[in-house]
Order: C-alpha cells, then sequence, then structure tokens
C-alpha cells in the first residue's frame, strides 16, 4: 500500500490536451489571418492533431484558438511573439478546462 | 526560398498602368511571400503581369510586377511599400508610403521615379482602401470601398466598387466598375470591370477588364 502511494505521488499528474484560446485585436480578415496560424503551427508545443493542424481562427469575435500537446506546456510569451509576428497584436489568453470553463492566465 | 523566389521574378522581368497595391491585405507577417498573376484587358490590348511580394516585417515590403503583352516584356515596377498597422479590436488599419522605381526593362531607356500615399481598413464586413500616386508624369487616385462577406470556415468574399482617377501627359481619365474579390485559405482571384465615367485622355479608349489569381504563404 505504501508502495502504491510512493510511486502515485512520484509519477506526474495526469495531464490532458490543453487548448487555450487568445483575443488577438485586429484579426478581422480571413486572409490575413494565414499569417497567424502558420507562425503559431511552427511552436513546438502546439498539437497538430486539432483544430486546423493546431490552430483555429475566428475572426467574429477576434479569437485564434490554440491546441498544446499532451507532453508540452504552453509558453504565453512564445505564442504572443508568434501572433505578433503574424501581424496582429494578442491582448488576453485564457485556458479552457475540458467542461468548457475558461480562466484567463495571468502574466 | 524567399531569396530564390526574387531571383525568378527578376530574371523574367509596356508602360501599361500597376498602380493597384500588390493584395495590400497581405502578407501582412514577417518573412511572408506571395506571387499572382493579373491579366488586363485595355484599348484592344491584352497585358500579362507577373508580380511578387515579400514582406520582410509588417512595415517593409518589396513588390515586382513585370508586365508582358504579346510575349514582349514591358517596363517593370519594384516598390517598397512601408507601412504602419494600428489593430483596435475588432478593426485594422494601416498608412502606406511607397517608393517606386519603374525600370526599363521593355523597349525603353528611361527610369522613372514614384512615390504613392495610402490609406486601408477593415473590419469583418468593410473594406477600404485610398491611394494617391505618382509615377513619372503619371498621377492617379484609386479607390476601393465595399462589403466583406466571410464564410467563417476560411473563406472571404469581397464586393467592392472601384474608382481610379487619371492623369498624364496624354490626358485624363476616370474609370468606375465592380470588383469581385474571393480568398480561400492563402488563395486570392479578383476580378473587376470598369468603365470610363470621363475620358479626356487622348492615349486611352473603353474600358478596363482584369482577373487576378495569387498566393501568398
Amino acid at each position: 500500500m505504501i508502495a502504491i502511494a510512493l510511486l502515485y505521488a512520484l509519477t506526474p499528474a495526469p495531464s490532458w490536451a490543453e487548448n487555450y484560446v487568445v483575443n488577438v485585436h485586429g484579426i478581422v480578415c480571413e486572409l490575413c489571418s494565414y499569417g497567424v496560424a502558420k507562425k503559431v503551427r511552427k511552436l513546438s508545443f502546439i498539437d497538430k492533431q486539432q483544430f486546423d493542424e493546431g490552430v483555429k481562427v475566428d475572426i467574429e469575435n477576434q479569437m485564434v484558438y490554440v491546441a498544446v500537446r499532451e507532453d508540452a506546456q504552453v509558453d504565453k510569451e512564445l505564442l504572443f511573439k508568434a501572433i505578433r509576428s503574424g501581424g496582429y497584436d494578442p491582448v488576453k489568453i485564457w485556458s479552457l478546462s475540458e467542461s468548457g470553463e475558461q480562466q484567463e492566465l495571468q502574466p | 526560398m524567399k531569396y530564390s523566389l526574387t531571383m525568378i521574378l527578376c530574371a523574367v522581368s509596356g508602360s501599361a498602368i500597376a498602380r493597384q497595391p500588390i493584395m495590400d491585405m497581405a502578407p501582412r507577417w514577417n518573412d511572408g511571400y506571395g506571387v499572382q498573376t493579373r491579366v488586363t484587358h485595355t484599348n484592344s490590348q491584352t497585358t500579362t503581369w507577373l508580380e511578387g511580394v515579400y514582406t520582410f516585417k509588417p512595415s517593409v515590403r518589396m513588390t515586382l510586377k513585370v508586365p508582358s503583352v504579346a510575349g514582349e516584356i514591358g517596363d517593370s515596377i519594384f516598390a517598397v511599400p512601408l507601412k504602419k498597422y494600428t489593430n483596435y479590436k475588432d478593426f485594422t488599419s494601416n498608412w502606406s508610403v511607397t517608393p517606386s522605381v519603374r525600370i526599363p526593362t521593355g523597349k525603353g531607356d528611361d527610369w522613372d521615379g514614384g512615390l504613392s500615399f495610402s490609406y486601408s481598413s477593415e473590419t469583418k464586413s468593410i473594406y477600404q482602401l485610398y491611394d494617391l500616386y505618382a509615377l513619372g508624369d503619371d498621377i492617379g487616385l484609386d479607390i476601393n470601398v465595399g462589403r466583406v462577406f466571410p464564410s467563417g470556415k476560411g473563406s472571404s468574399w469581397f464586393a467592392l466598387w472601384d474608382v481610379s482617377a487619371f492623369d498624364s501627359n496624354s490626358g485624363q481619365r476616370i474609370l468606375t466598375g465592380p470588383v469581385a474579390v474571393y480568398f480561400k485559405r492563402n488563395l486570392v482571384l479578383r476580378a473587376e470591370y470598369k468603365l470610363p465615367a470621363y475620358d479626356d485622355d487622348s492615349a486611352w479608349s473603353g474600358d478596363f477588364v482584369g482577373f487576378n489569381i495569387g498566393v501568398v504563404y
């Protein structure tokens, strides 16, 4: 029993694929958003099995959804930098829980 | 890839008009590039343009436009659009200053300098572009304004109205007409038709028809 408890304590907490949503000012054009998706997809922590190769752009609400691999962690700075190099201004980021709840990530 | 593209475009290089900015909206990302072919029919003459754009960063691009009429290369136009973008919540706009040079890759020997000032903005439903330019002895103003119809699935239709005013040594004219633009991911299609609303230009006759197909990366 102690051995099982010890093994459990030493094992990393179970993880699941986490998704994030970023509010991006100015992203109102399907063609122009191609660059943002292109830059974000290059990030190592993106899960390309979800959305459209890991990214979904919602120009109606100026949101960019990103999927993060189970074995990786989102790097907010890199993500924001990639969006800026795509020509737009990221403002806020929220994590999306499996139940659909959003929680803002603080700097 | 980006340098080989530039080299190819340079290698391929009429005095036909080519003032419309290349894909004004894109590529607006670092190290973005694109090519497009534009076919225009004016004055009983068909001109095929091979156009390329490279974006170093959103504020600095370079473009090259190479015309061909009946298989003969005309004078090319090289330009460096310098842009200042501003992004608001659901609105984006940019001011541009674009120095350009007309290169005598055709039969002529003269180099011409040019400069344009432009402004464009876009919401998810409205697009507008104003471009005041001078190139050699020519001065012009292009205006594109209209509605955008995004599908929400990576494609959009644009229904625009174009007004092009032009002043040169041969006279003045104003052309106007509809423009349809379609985007699908990184593919751009554009079709336009313009009639002369005012024509006091001895070198001009009839209407204008143009088709573009381009892709950006």
